[in-house]
């Protein structure tokens, strides 16, 4: 006989077994408390679970670093690879089933130092991988170094002095690369990281996601929680994603404005 | 000064004693030697002993060809010089290269001479000159029997001796134009058609060929002015000319050989002549002659070779062991072992 | 009939189509039934612009090495044949072009530096090619005829093999070709009519219809595609692009995809990606991408990912010398990398292996988890061989994929410890086997730990588990071994050859010799080596390196030390280099 009790039992087992309880693992994320990375992942895990995607069909690609820890807190299957190499493993990974979903995290120093290599390539293949890049200006798991997107003058250990180079913009370059999908966000807004990552996961290529995020331990100048409140706004309400000329002048216009910058017209 | 480059074109006795001679005079010279047919320097006289399988094609042979690597002598067979240009002093072979030279002697020695009246008949007649004609002749007797020499030389006889130690039947004319270079007389004739008939060789008295026909790949029909006569071979043997029509446009003096001096040198510095091919000139004849033979031939080489090191040499030979034979006077060294 | 063994060189400029009349070569003497061994090298830096020269040796008998002397050298560009002439044997025949199109200098013509043995043969092969053809073009193919004709070759096998080449392009094209051929044979029958040889006579048993004309590359691209390849990722380097080339052309036909990646780091980041997403993928390099992609090999060995290498290995270090032959990298192959990182590394030693040993490695990488790296190197890849070849079944090319039971559903640990060392692995889409493959030290759930316990017990299992793939690993194969050998040599890849030559040729003198050919370099069946060299007076190990990489590997095996014999000249070891080693320790011995 059926009870309520045995039917809610059962639907969890259900939902369980659909791989769609969770995207979460049982593991708890070992960022520092107050890092802006918790909300990428909770942005993260809520597209997941609105799109219904199975568990056991999406990949979670990372390379070295505080997010490359990251595939370790999903449920999803994980490939922790090296320093910098997340997307041509994502590359790998993708080609090789294509049913799979494939997201690859990483920082601005695995992303844009070690690995900036990779990113003119994916994009221009236009594989159907889905990467977020951490952008907090700075290297935090080896304990606050400058990045290559950290601002001219920044003082860390390893530049007292502070720095004399400039800081990359990986919006500009995702689009000059000719990302077919590019959303800029911020790691203080999960709903909107959610919301454009619906979008980007449905995107059929290559989609670049841009989130600023903080590292609360290593950087107390920049990248702070009030800086990054107070810069940061949603683009203006007449923008239309789909015309590159306008998404350059944009991006060349405003290092702060939110929402999904560039989405190729299919 | 730079190394001197001495080219020499031919590669007979006269050719090669040239140039072992220039090597022991120019140890720091670049010698080349140009030979147009693919073998090394042979013994010629052996050749009629090779058809007839008393020695091996290789005892013909007498320089290895490490001898030219210890001489640093550059020895290049198989390869035919077609012109020489004495302005720019370049030799021009026949696959279009161009060899230049600081001195040069040419002894490419004698060709088979075949008579104007015969030349129509030149792809039936055989001759006998280099280890290829050998060759050819030892597959020919291999199906025929039978052979028809017209000659008289001594070459033309030692094949003879040859043809009938294989067992086959000669016949032989004796012709006043195969028997040279001394004139047929005719106590001559007797003397040598009276040898062959004692060895059982058929003589074919006649004055002139009329006609040779081919009836069969191996079977020639000879018609003379006397008889018509079935042979399997023909083999024709009218002595030597010099080997020297590819200078004919050089601006080089040209007789039936090179004309040279006493020295051996033409007219153009630095460039020689000797052996077979060219005519010296006799400063007591006032006149020149054309030496014959393999001894003759390795004197002149070697005088030609210190002439162009840098000596100064004459040329000795006795006037009266100069022959005449119509109107070209010649010095041959081997006519007296006949 | 008598032995043939016999060497013929073509050498010309890019453009005579000089590769292709080697390429004519080789098949034809194939069809007529000889054993044939080809090698197409280009001295030049840029091949595009430079000098191609095709070696082929052409015998009765099996051909397991390159020649040492040329014994006839087919001249398309006399300036380029220059460098051939110190290779000639003593009465080569020299085929050249009698007529070229402009007067030569003497400094720059091929005879005036030839020996005065060599026997010429003038031919106007561009004269003859217009008076066929109405065009040049094929003066390539009058010259075999010249060659056909010379050396007593029946002229309809390179008919046929003309006829094959040519046909896709239509009969027109075919019979210009032909009588282009036929040009040069008839050409030479009357010229040379004198100087006729006849090096090749007819071989009543004729072609093996299993021997297949074959270079090593085509055999490492066709192994993958009968290994069902889905992807292959390269960056382009000498020399193992045409590798990536020949795959570029035919695997899309065979459902796969050739990515030509960024660079080599990419390259081995994406195999690896695939075959974790269970796609038989791999990529080819040769020492300086090899060495970019160490990391990641190491990351394979580490997060027990299985990725299939070939490093068709060229002269180093660094940039070193891209267009020559080497066996340098077999260190790297073996040690490089971080870590104690080992792997499955494997060497074939002839074109046939490396058809087998490329299917095998999909297998053992998928079985072991681990990276399997193939070493070959230039002269192995590019050389042709005609051997019986018989191409792999499905189930020979089968999976060896080692999946996790259901039982373990919703509780699989990933680097579950096992006796074999083998884990039973998980592919993603595989429902209630979610893992982290990570190159931490993790634990055997797969967390990252980084303990002492736990590093030195998954440490030991990784070795464990590359111990026990020697089971599957081919033993060292031995050659005229007895009890006692005067002198045992070893030797691995494509260097074999040369050792098996030098090796039965002292047995031919009388001598006490015997072989040991290596093809599992790492693991390695250390047993059946050590039994090797102890029964061995004497051990040599010729290699194609200056620093003895596979003695430095092996020497320990044996007390008495082992006699090196290193080659650093870009080329293969001549097999009279190795017997003359092999004689001088013998006069040790006595």
């Amino acid at each position: 006989m059926k009870t309520p009790a045995r039917i809610l039992a059962d639907q969890v087992n259900r939902i369980q077994k659909s791989g769609r309880f969770s995207p979460r693992s049982a593991s708890l994320p070992t960022w520092c408390p107050g890092c802006g990375y918790f909300g990428i992942h909770q942005g993260l895990n809520d597209c997941i679970s609105r799109l219904g995607l199975p568990l056991a069909e999406i990949v979670t690609v990372s390379g070295i670093g505080c997010a490359g820890r990251y595939p370790f807190f999903s449920n999803t299957y994980g490939l922790h690879t090296v320093h910098g190499r997340a997307l041509p493993a994502a590359t790998g990974v993708k080609l090789a089933n294509p049913n799979l979903t494939v997201f690859a995290v990483g920082g601005d120093g695995d992303g844009l130092a070690i690995g900036g290599g990779h990113l003119p390539h994916i994009a221009r293949r236009n594989i159907d991988v889905n990467y977020l890049l951490f952008d907090n200006s700075i290297y935090g798991l080896t304990k606050g170094q400058p990045s290559p997107s950290s601002p001219i003058g920044t003082k860390t250990k390893a530049s007292p002095y502070g720095t004399v180079d400039k800081p990359l913009n990986a919006t500009l370059m995702a689009l000059s690369y000719g990302a077919s999908f590019v959303a800029r966000l911020f790691a203080g807004d999960p709903k909107g990281i959610t919301e454009a990552l619906i979008e980007g996961v449905r995107n059929p290529g290559f989609s670049f996601f841009h989130i600023y995020t903080t590292c609360v331990t290593f950087d107390k100048n920049f990248k702070t929680w009030t800086h990054l409140k107070e810069w940061t706004h949603a683009l203006s309400q007449d923008y239309n994603p789909n015309d590159l000329r306008r998404a350059f002048n944009e991006v060349l216009n405003d290092d702060f404005s939110l929402g999904v910058i560039f989405k190729r017209d299919i | 000064m730079s190394v001197k480059r001495f080219v020499i074109i031919g590669n007979g006795p006269a050719a090669n004693h040239a140039a072992e001679a220039l090597r022991e005079k120019s140890s720091e010279s670049k010698i080349t030697m140009f030979s147009k047919d693919p073998f090394r320097s042979y013994r010629a006289h052996l050749l009629p002993d090779f058809i007839a399988g008393l020695i091996e094609e290789e005892d013909l042979y007498n320089r290895p060809y490490a001898h030219y690597n210890e001489m640093d002598i550059t020895l290049r067979l198989g390869q035919r010089v077609v012109n020489v240009d004495f302005s720019k002093r370049n030799v021009i072979l026949d696959h279009k290269e161009v060899v230049p030279f600081d001195g040069l002697i040419i002894a490419t020695g004698g060709k088979p001479r075949i008579p104007e009246l015969f030349q129509l008949f030149g792809d039936i007649m055989m001759t006998l000159k280099t280890p290829s004609d050998a060759r050819l002749w030892i597959q020919k007797l291999s199906y025929v029997d039978s052979v028809l020499i017209i000659g008289g030389d001594l070459t033309s006889l030692s094949l003879t001796k040859a043809l009938l130690k294989l067992g086959k039947r000669v016949k032989f004319i004796l012709n006043e134009d195969a028997f040279w270079p001394v004139p047929l007389n005719e106590e001559i004739y007797r003397a040598v058609t009276g040898r062959l008939e004692q060895r059982g060789i058929e003589i074919v008295h006649c004055r002139r060929i009329r006609r040779i026909t081919q009836l069969e790949e191996n079977l020639l029909e000879v018609e003379t002015d006397s008889e018509l006569i079935e042979v399997g071979a023909l083999g024709a043997f009218f002595g030597l000319v010099p080997d020297v029509g590819f200078l004919a446009r050089t601006g080089l003096d040209i007789d039936r050989g090179v004309l040279v001096n006493e020295f051996l040198k033409t007219r153009f510095s630095n460039v020689y002549a000797a052996g077979d091919c060219a005519q010296v000139y006799h400063p007591v004849l006032r006149d020149y002659w054309i030496s014959i033979g393999h001894e003759n031939a390795i004197a002149l080489g070697r005088i030609a070779a210190s002439n162009l090191a840098g000596s100064h040499l004459e040329v000795q030979v006795e006037p009266e062991n100069i022959l005449e034979v119509g109107g070209v006077k010649v010095n041959t060294s081997w006519w007296t072992e006949f | 009939m008598p032995e043939v063994d016999f060497t013929v060189e073509v050498c010309g400029m890019a453009g005579d189509g000089t590769i292709a009349a080697g390429g004519l070569i080789n098949e034809a003497m194939s069809l007529g039934g000889f054993s044939v061994l080809g090698f197409d090298s280009y001295p030049a830096e840029i091949r595009g612009f430079g000098r191609c020269v095709t070696n082929s040796r052409i015998g009765s008998n099996d051909i397991v090495a390159l020649g040492e002397k040329t014994h006839a050298l087919i001249s398309l560009n006399d300036e380029q044949s220059r460098s051939r002439a110190p290779f000639l044997a003593e009465h080569s025949l020299v085929f050249f072009d009698s007529n070229p199109p402009a007067y030569v200098s003497e400094d720059n013509s091929l005879l005036s530096v030839l020996p005065p043995g060599e026997e010429v043969f003038g031919m106007p092969f561009g004269e003859l090619a217009v008076g066929a053809s109405g065009s040049s073009r094929g003066r390539n193919l009058t010259a075999l005829g010249g060659f056909a004709a010379v050396t007593g070759t029946d002229p309809n096998l390179f008919r046929k093999v003309i006829r094959d080449k040519f046909k896709s392009k239509g009969e027109k094209v075919v019979n210009i070709n032909v009588k282009s051929f036929d040009a040069g044979y008839q050409y030479a029958l009357e010229k040379f009519s004198d100087r006729l040889k006849s090096v090749f006579p007819k071989i009543e048993t004729g072609h093996d219809p299993q021997k297949v004309t074959l270079s090593g590359n085509q055999a490492i691209g066709m192994a993958a595609i009968d290994a069902g390849l889905k992807l292959y990722f390269g960056y382009p380097i000498t020399p193992a692009t045409p590798i990536m080339e020949y795959l570029a052309k035919y695997l899309p036909e065979h459902g796969g995809r050739v990515v030509q990646m960024e660079d080599e780091i990419s390259s081995i980041g994406a195999v690896l990606g695939s075959f974790y997403a269970g796609a038989r993928s791999m990529t080819a390099t040769s020492g300086p991408g090899f060495a970019l992609m160490t990391e990641l090999i190491t990351h394979g060995v580490m997060a027990e990912i299985p990725a299939v290498i070939l490093d068709a290995q060229r002269g180093g270090p660094a940039t070193g010398l891209p267009t020559k032959t080497e066996q340098s990298d077999l260190h790297a192959a073996v040690f490089g990398g971080p870590g104690d990182s080992a792997r499955i590394v494997i060497a074939p030693t002839n074109v046939e292996e490396c058809y087998h040993f490329v299917i095998r490695s999909f297998q053992l990488a998928e079985k072991y988890q681990t990276p399997v790296i193939v070493l070959t190197d230039f002269f192995l890849d590019n050389r042709v061989e005609n051997r019986p070849f018989i191409r792999a079944s499905e189930g020979q090319a089968a999976s060896w994929n080692v999946f996790p039971d259901d039982a373990f559903k919703d509780r699989y640990q990933r680097y579950a410890d096992t006796p074999s060392g083998i884990s039973p692995r998980a592919l993603p889409g595989m429902q209630g086997f979610n893992f982290t493959a990570t190159g931490l030290e993790h634990t055997e759930k797969g967390s990252p730990d980084y303990s002492s316990e736990n590093h030195a017990k998954m440490s030991e299992k990784r070795h464990r588990k590359i111990r026990y793939a020697l089971k599957d690993l081919e033993k060292p194969a031995e050659f005229f071994v007895s009890d006692n050998l005067d002198v045992g040599v070893i030797g691995w890849g494509s260097t074999f050859g040369s050792v098996l030559e030098a090796v039965e040729k002292s047995r031919k003198n009388g001598f006490k010799v015997g072989a040991l050919k290596i093809t599992s370099l790492f693991p390695y069946h250390s047993e059946t080596i050590k039994a090797f060299m102890a029964k061995s007076r004497r051990v040599l190990v010729p290699e194609l390196n200056y620093e003895g990489q596979l003695a430095n590997l092996i020497a320990h095996l044996d007390s008495k030390p082992v006699e090196r014999l290193n080659f650093v000249t870009g080329a293969p070891i001549p097999p009279s280099a190795i017997q003359n080693r092999i004689e001088e320790l013998l006069e040790v011995v006595a």
